[in-house]
């Protein structure tokens, strides 16, 4: 059942997932730049990279307050939001103590693969999370609608997967690294949203 | 698939979200379902039904 609206904030910031979301990809973004430069790196960044992941936090208020706003906030979809937010706190700090203990102790052997493997520990609870949510949504428009933003993630990441894969193998493109079919995923999954939410309103004019 | 969800409700004098209400659904879903973006289950087509006292046939309509 969904939740009332009673609890939404109406501040622009507040209601705008967006907002937070570019905020932290320009801050990750931003301390990138710096570490490249030579101005962070290692423990100089952490902090940085810790005040970045704070912003996590009003991203999922706002997810919330927004999806409340718009009639759509059921409780599994707040236990799904709750959930995210968990895996980018665990995915943040895996990869941050991986990093740090390849930059100081410079490990070799099974200590290495053991840090090489952390940063993806937190994928199986992000798996886990999106079939909960599939099991736990009862409401049937609601659940139709993530899975098909998910699908639109899906289909991003085999089609740019797979486009870059060849880019390389004919030598046309630079290498990239495996893991960023989650951040390719995550840009499907708020494509597909921003589709669906456009269908909506075309639907709700005609 | 079209159906009188809007006038039904307009006849009762509910809002999208008083029928979400009545149907344990949220209002998202009622107007996706009310501008025929999305054509509900059978369970849900049913509990639609008995919220408003009528038949299926009265409240979602064949296309032709």
């Amino acid at each position: 059942m969904p939740e009332k609206a009673a609890k939404v904030e109406t501040g622009f910031a507040g209601r705008q997932p967006g907002l937070w979301a570019g905020a932290f990809a320009l801050a990750l973004c931003a301390i990138a730049y710096f570490e490249h430069r030579g101005f962070l790196g290692g423990w100089s960044s952490l902090p940085f990279v810790a005040a970045a992941t704070l912003l996590l936090f009003p991203l999922t208020k706002a997810a919330n307050n927004r999806q409340a706003a718009a009639g759509a906030l059921s409780p599994a979809t707040r236990r799904y939001n709750r959930r995210m937010l968990i895996w980018s706190l665990s995915y943040v700090l895996c990869l941050g103590i991986a990093m740090t203990v390849r930059n100081y102790l410079h490990p070799q052997g099974a200590l290495l693969w053991g840090i090489a493997v952390l940063p993806s520990a937190p994928m199986l609870f992000f798996v886990w999370v999106l079939a909960r949510y599939v099991v736990e949504e009862e409401d049937e428009y609601l659940r139709y609608r993530q899975t098909s933003a998910a699908l639109i993630g899906l289909a991003l990441v085999l089609l740019a997967g797979t486009l870059w894969g060849f880019l390389e193998t004919f030598g046309v493109a630079p290498h990239v690294p495996a893991w960023w079919v989650v951040p390719v995923w995550a840009i499907g999954l708020g494509l597909g949203q921003m589709i669906m939410a456009s269908a909506e309103r075309r639907a709700d004019r005609t | 698939m079209k159906n009188r969800l809007k006038v039904l409700r307009a006849e009762r004098d509910w809002s999208q979200s008083d029928l979400a209400d009545h149907l344990q659904v949220s209002r998202q879903s009622v107007n996706a379902i009310e501008t025929g973006k999305y054509d509900p289950s059978l369970p849900l087509a049913f509990r639609i039904a008995d919220v408003f006292g009528l038949p299926i046939e009265d409240i979602f309509l064949r296309e032709q």
